[in-house]
């Protein structure tokens, strides 16, 4: 008798997890409803969270008692892509999600765990996407993420900042950039926007990158890292950004937040992110909005090159079961049909690697198209071309450098170290 | 009924040795067998021998944050013990108010790290900071500073906002201390000791055993140390504030599992001796 309760005890301890863990999974066989996990930064502040959840709404509806899309809400980007990475790792995925393109999230196209899209993008879902998009996810021959969102920074010029202080023009070239900053600072303004801090040192990786487009030209990353001056020339420029009051006292550790926040208080003048920070520009400073223009980065030996990426692609787990596969990209073909697409870009001012037809932007979104279709070439960022502790050490090498404790030499031979 | 003891023990012991080989052993066997390795996490694990220990020893940010994780640990086994130490003496004394001297000060062990990185994060702002404004207003506009952003002040003002956050083991030591018979004072009072002299003799010898388990506890938080670092400067500016923690998080985040538990392995093997070498000497002269 004991030894029967004893054995009862120990199948139900062991059926436990199966139930706790199962994550629905097992609700996947026969004709139950496919539960789908969706896990995203795309909540909350976010300014495609109201278009995404809008269509995950309708496609439940449209999908009802056959599927269901569950968004697994993520609001922090850094958590978000640790949780992804860690969860990659250990060969679990959510569902679908997103990762950021670059060396190291494409590392995973050599695991099972991703589902793999190849066969499925050989029909006409491929024509949904912007020409060359496909090719920026696809690794020897296999295509395990979807381009979704395009990243393009060109820099924000605060005109009313620029005008007060005497310059009427955008600088075209880095004397007339360097002549701007000393009216700008006289002015009473501070010229850039910087940080080191975040993962990536995001607005000063980008200026390093538009720096690198002026003196190096397009292709500038086949060049070699370690050896190649052009990379030290552009560091020194970088630095003297740093010096003399040319941005703000706190842009040594400073975040995301911080050169952001400056730009939005109308406290520098010129600015570096993407095309998603439109809505925040307009909802938090409408005056800032008001004066801002789009336009390219001071020219050297290269001129108007611009900054673009792919930035966010959609990712799917791979799974055995064929009828939840099928329904994942049956999800997925949903968030990707051009009108779909259209919408999200229309509602947030993102920049898609889907087509969408028929969007009209905010005078912004327009001048962001415009410097982008009228760049002389588009080159992508450090970020994707180096594997992330590679892009952790350009802001801690960064930070030295600006605080005048290493030479430009020393910074790329710093970041060099990493590159293996 | 010795050897019956002893089988019941083992019993009742079966569970949990059964959970930390599980939980402990296992992985920490796993982390040291891959250090060895160069693994992405997904693949085969390549066996490299001792090169993932090579490279981080020769990286000159590998043994700073080292450094940084012995200084963390001192300063919180041998200034923040000592300092929780003294406020429990005095509260032991149960002046005016003690009670809620009590709470305040434990208060920010159940406040969430975040919340306090945060927090201390927009004093320290260099733009808009409470630190700098008060220097400013008091004249003292010289000694502004990008506190988080300056190499040479930014591990400090980190360390700073966590030492005087004593509330956990001050509670410990009160607890202990609450324990001693007030007879054993009243003798002293009796025979002309101050109140220092009953401190230095009758309560610091009484702590002895649970100084040395919080100070112990202290060195392992210090060794280990990993959260508000990260959250107010990332290991930054140019790796001023690293620990081991956050090189082993950007390790992992890369897929370089066999570097990441490289430092792990370091970490333990490293902590573990630290502690237990302070150990010995805390407790040799007690075991004479």
């Amino acid at each position: 008798m004991k030894k029967n309760f004893l054995v009862a005890l120990l199948a139900i301890m062991l059926a436990v997890p199966s139930f706790v863990f199962a994550n629905g999974q097992s609700e996947s066989a026969g004709d139950k409803e496919i539960e789908i996990r969706f896990s995203t930064i795309w909540v909350g502040a976010d300014t495609k969270a109201a278009p995404v959840k809008e269509l995950v709404d309708e496609f439940n509806t449209a999908n009802a008692g056959k599927i269901k899309v569950i968004i697994e809400e993520n609001p922090d980007a850094d958590a978000y892509r640790s949780k992804i990475n860690t969860m990659l790792g250990s060969g679990s995925a959510p569902d679908v999600f997103s990762f950021n393109p670059d060396q190291t999230s494409f590392m995973f196209y050599d695991s099972d765990v991703l589902m793999d899209f190849t066969d499925e993008l050989k029909g006409d879902w491929a024509s949904n996407f912007v020409d060359g998009a496909i090719e920026s996810a696809t690794i020897n021959g296999k295509t395990k993420s979807l381009p979704f969102e395009m990243g393009y920074t060109p820099i924000w010029y605060n005109m009313d900042i620029l005008e007060e202080a005497g310059v009427s023009e955008i600088p075209q070239t880095f004397d007339e950039f360097w002549d701007a900053c000393e009216k700008i600072k006289a002015a009473g303004y501070v010229p850039t926007s910087q940080m080191t801090g975040g993962t990536n040192a995001w607005t000063s990786m980008l200026w390093y990158c538009h720096i690198l487009n002026a003196i190096g030209g397009p292709n500038v990353w086949e060049k070699d890292f370690a050896t190649d001056p052009v990379f030290v020339e552009a560091a020194e420029i970088l630095n003297r950004m740093y010096q003399d009051g040319n941005t703000t006292v706190d842009a040594i550790g400073g975040d995301a937040g911080v050169s952001g926040g400056h730009f939005l208080a109308g406290q520098t003048a010129m600015f570096i992110n993407g095309p998603w920070y439109i809505g925040r520009v307009e909802s938090e400073a409408p005056e800032v909005f008001a004066a801002t223009q789009i336009g390219p980065g001071p020219g050297d030996k290269y001129s108007n090159g611009q900054v673009g990426f792919p930035q966010s692609n959609l990712v799917a787990a791979n799974t055995s079961d064929p009828a939840k596969k099928e329904a994942v990209l049956s999800f997925l073909k949903w968030m990707t049909t051009p009108e779909n697409a259209a919408k999200i870009s229309q509602a947030s001012g993102a920049m898609l690697a889907v087509k969408t037809p028929g969007v009209t932007g905010n005078r912004v979104q327009t001048q962001f198209n415009e410097a982008v279709n009228n760049a002389s070439f588009l080159q992508t960022h450090f970020q994707f071309n180096f594997a992330t502790d590679v892009m952790a050490e350009f802001g801690q090498a960064l930070a030295k450098m600006a605080s005048g404790k290493a030479t430009a030499e020393e910074f790329v031979a710093q970041i060099a170290s990493k590159i293996r | 009924m010795q050897n019956k003891n002893g089988k019941m023990i083992f019993i009742f012991l079966l569970p949990v040795l059964i959970l930390f080989s599980a939980f402990f052993i296992y992985p920490l066997a796993y982390v040291i067998a891959t250090s060895f390795s160069k693994w992405n996490g997904f693949t085969a694990p390549q066996f490299v021998g001792f090169d993932n220990y090579k490279y981080l020893f020769s990286d000159e940010n590998f043994r700073l944050s080292l450094r940084n994780n012995i200084v963390w640990a001192g300063v919180l086994g041998f200034i923040q013990v000592p300092l929780a130490c003294i406020m429990a003496m005095i509260l032991a004394r149960r002046p005016k108010g003690w009670k809620f001297l009590r709470t305040v000060y434990f208060l920010p062990n159940v406040i969430s790290q975040v919340a306090l990185a945060m927090m201390w994060t927009a004093i320290y702002n260099a733009q808009n900071g409470v630190l700098n404004a008060l220097l400013t207003f008091v004249g003292l506009g010289h000694l502004t500073n990008n506190w988080l952003g300056n190499m040479d002040t930014a591990f400090a003002a980190v360390i700073f906002q966590q030492v005087f956050y004593i509330g956990y083991f001050m509670i410990v030591i009160l607890a202990s201390r609450l324990s001693i018979p007030d007879s054993y004072y009243e003798a002293a009072e009796l025979d002309g000791a101050n109140i220092l002299q009953q401190e230095f003799h009758i309560t610091i010898p009484m702590l002895k055993p649970i100084l040395i388990t919080t100070i112990t506890l202290a060195l392992a938080y210090g060794m280990r140390h990993f959260e508000s670092t990260f959250l107010m400067t990332g290991g930054g500016p140019a790796h001023s504030t690293s620990v081991m923690g956050i090189m082993l998080y950007t390790d992992m985040q890369a897929l370089r599992y066999g570097e990441g538990n490289a430092i792990g392995a370091t970490l333990v093997i490293f902590g573990g001796a630290t502690i237990g070498l302070i150990r010995y000497f805390l407790t040799k002269n007690s075991d004479n």
